[in-house]
């Protein structure tokens, strides 16, 4: 087992290593489907260049604009039926057994030179040829713009890519030279800092991460350097079980590849990929990094397959917001620059696929816990609106009484809270801080602990609140004062509603109807 | 627009009139609202969660109106929260995107519900927007025509409806106002009247102040000195 692993390990770094197109395990799945299906080889002197910015809506416009037309238009009946496979993809099912019935170790899989540089798994046509017409299509861009610059990524990044334990061994700590000129104080906060970091460190690079270990460090905060894995381990994600990370890693990287091919080889939902079209353009607008094309695209095939895979739900605005701390803080893991601008489009195209692919499914365990949020009629936000409101009734009559005399309605301003986790009411930044401590929470992180998240934050306003009157408290609420907050601000946040939940939690009085 | 003296002391009186937006999602809602109150358009406003609450005032020869306005969520999921945004609401745009035909569909859809559901008094206009797409007859040649609904078949819709009609840009701000304006000239007098807007979901009934209720499902006052 472990030899088989070691051999795998090899060919990773020997393949990334060459800078290929895609990420490698990933490309022996696209080689296998295409031998299987017939798929043609791509031409590479199209002059048209594609970066990890290549769009699916391109291919919709340049399908559209074909003679085939009618083969692609709207085909709304999807020919493959996507069961929910969530269960299976949990981290704690280690099964190496692909559904392709390909090994990701194996050593059979031809040197990377060999296939079309020009293929991505992330935008591989179906076999089925409904698309192949399009010459665009076969223009997936290899692996950046600049001809390999690595500007901006880390060294040994793909390292980290294969197995995000590797990370902990880069962890840059000043020496003792830069802090000469420091104050007692600083170095107290910099040793403060590095016992934190070695203390994550122990429990990470533990060969069987003590969950509950974790859970007590992440609960006040993980430092930027361990959140990637942190997050992915406090998941589900990422096996608690050393010796099945890398393995883990690459089948989940594969699944989600081939579960695009799946989602936009036959067609898409127009419905659906139009809605999800129109919001990413619009999803952070204020942050540079979800300006750029590679990102939109990114975020627009992880929308897409997540909402095509849970038709109860289907894609909700909101959902488009909670993508964006995944995909921001697994993309800092590789980068030594300031995320929030940071032009992903720029680094190797497998690396964005791994982020891609990491967002996707930490996005899905996400969702998983708060489900009920989006299906029809949306039954869990109708639910925690009204515990909101029973909450506050119970923490601070004063402000239920008055904001019941003003006819405000709870669902008026915390149906948002609740829709998007209150990351329309913080910055990404905070949000990133707040779930450190949400995942620490466990699988009721995002609904329970969010509800008193949300009463301690409707109670911090309460005194300015209780002046007002309808119009004044709708506006007020709607443009809360927080986008300048600090850390320190969240994380008073963070223990009030600690206390909250320790008063409140399994208390079964404040579920009584309202009105006692 | 007569007065008609109805309102007896001599400042012009002020009447709080709620207001909804409905129409599919990205058609330019809440684009028009901020347009029409901050006079400011933004590239890529994030989607609206729910719905968003403001207000602006529409000042008349006679009169002054304050538009207390629900700027609703336009994607399908929220839909269920709609009736509680259109229940007590006087007025209300519906809103198209005229490059968009699935979007004149919806419209058609909020409309129907409106008349069903809503105050029969209602006062609804509907409203294409994005003009600044629409290239009509070439001016430009540099930029299409992305239009897909024709004038007439807008108007034709909102004349058999009943409906104001308007074509707008809100990134240009062409004609935003003068939807605003025609609706606050459509507001019965003897709803300017009546002090207090209705803008709760589930007013208290009875506390009008107006001296002429003829709704009675709109008897509400929980704006508290609105005619500021």
């Amino acid at each position: 087992m472990s030899s088989k692993k070691f051999n795998g390990h090899q060919e990773m770094v020997q393949l990334v290593g060459r800078n290929t197109a895609a990420a490698t395990f990933l490309k022996s799945t696209v080689r296998q489907q295409q031998s299987a299906q017939g798929y043609r080889p791509v031409l590479s002197d199209d002059p048209k260049p594609y970066g990890a910015g290549y769009s699916h809506a391109d291919i919709l416009r340049a399908s559209s604009k074909s003679k085939t037309e009618s083969t692609f238009a709207p085909r709304f009946d999807r020919h493959i039926s996507y069961t929910d496979l969530d269960d299976d993809w949990d981290a704690s099912f280690d099964n190496d057994v692909m559904a392709l019935g390909i090994n990701p170790n194996s050593r059979s899989v031809s040197p990377p030179n060999t296939l079309p540089r020009t293929q991505s798994p992330m935008a591989a046509p179906d076999g089925a040829g409904s698309r192949s017409h399009s010459p665009r299509l076969e223009l997936y861009p290899t692996s950046r713009r600049n001809g390999g610059s690595t500007a901006g990524l880390k060294p040994h990044y793909d390292r980290i890519v294969k197995d995000p334990a590797n990370s902990l061994h880069m962890i840059y700590h000043p020496t003792v030279s830069s802090v000469d000129s420091a104050s007692a104080a600083e170095i107290e906060l910099l040793n403060a800092r590095i016992s934190r970091i070695n203390k994550f460190k122990r429990v990470l690079q533990s060969s069987n991460v003590d969950i509950s270990a974790l859970r007590n460090l992440a609960w006040s905060g993980i430092p930027d350097e361990l959140r990637p894995m942190s997050w992915q381990v406090l998941l589900g994600y990422l096996p608690s079980n050393a010796d099945r990370r890398v393995s883990t890693l690459a089948r989940k990287r594969r699944e989600y590849a081939d579960g695009v091919k799946q989602a936009f080889g036959n067609g898409v939902d127009h419905a659906v990929w139009h809605q999800i079209n129109i919001d990413v353009p619009r999803t952070n607008p204020h942050l540079k990094l979800y300006s750029f094309e590679a990102t939109q695209r990114s975020l627009e095939r992880i929308l897409y397959v997540w909402a095509i895979r849970h038709p109860a739900s289907g894609y909700v605005q909101g959902i488009n917001d909670l993508v964006t701390p995944f995909f921001q803080v697994f993309l800092s893991a590789y980068i030594d620059a300031d995320v929030e601008s940071f032009d992903p489009g720029l680094i190797p195209k497998e690396v964005l696929d791994v982020v891609e692919a990491d967002s996707f499914w930490c996005l899905t365990k996400l969702l998983d816990g708060i489900q009920d949020n989006y299906i029809f009629a949306q039954p869990g936000i109708q639910r925690q609106v009204a515990a909101l409101k029973d909450l506050t009734q119970r923490i601070d009559s004063h402000l239920a009484r008055h904001l019941q005399a003003e006819n405000v309605e709870f669902i008026q301003f915390s149906f948002r809270w609740m829709n998007c986790l209150l990351m329309r009411e913080v910055s990404v930044k905070n949000t990133i801080r707040m779930w450190d401590t949400y995942m620490a929470e466990g699988s009721t992180g995002f609904s329970e602990f969010h509800l008193y998240v949300c009463a301690a934050f409707l109670v911090k306003w309460s005194s300015q609140i209780q002046t007002m009157d309808f119009q004044e408290i709708m506006m007020f609420l709607q443009s809360l004062p927080t986008q300048s907050w600090t850390e320190k601000d969240v994380e008073l946040l963070l223990s009030e509603a600690y206390m909250w939940q320790s008063l409140f939690k399994n208390a079964t009085a404040h579920l009584r109807p309202s009105g006692t | 627009m007569s007065s008609l003296d109805s309102a007896p002391s001599a400042p012009k009186p002020t009447a709080s009139v709620k207001l909804v937006l409905l129409g599919e999602a990205a058609v330019g809602k809440s684009s028009l609202v901020l347009r029409f109150v901050s006079n400011d358009f933004q590239e890529n406003k994030e989607p609206t969660i729910g719905a968003a609450f403001l207000t602006q005032k529409c000042t008349l020869p006679n009169r002054t109106i304050k538009f207390e306005i629900w700027d609703t969520a336009g994607q399908e999921r929220f839909a269920s929260l709609a009736p509680m945004y259109y229940r007590n609401a006087q007025t209300a745009l519906v809103v198209y995107d005229m490059t968009k035909p699935t979007s004149l569909i919806k419209a058609r859809h909020w409309v129907n519900e409106l008349h069903a559901q809503a105050s029969p008094k209602i006062v609804i206009a509907l409203v294409g927007n994005k003009l600044d797409l629409c290239n009509e007859g070439g001016e430009n040649d540099e930029e299409e025509d992305r239009r897909k609904i024709s004038t007439e078949e807008g108007r034709k819709f909102a004349e058999e409806e009943g409906l104001l009609f308007f074509e707008t840009s809100a990134k240009t701000g062409a004609n935003v106002r003068d939807v605003f304006l025609a609706i606050a000239s459509k507001i019965p007098e003897e709803v300017v009247n009546k002090r207090g807007g209705v803008a709760g979901a589930k007013g208290r009934t009875g506390a009008g102040e107006g001296r002429v209720d003829l709704e009675s499902r709109s008897g509400e006052n929980n704006a508290g000195g609105c005619a500021c």
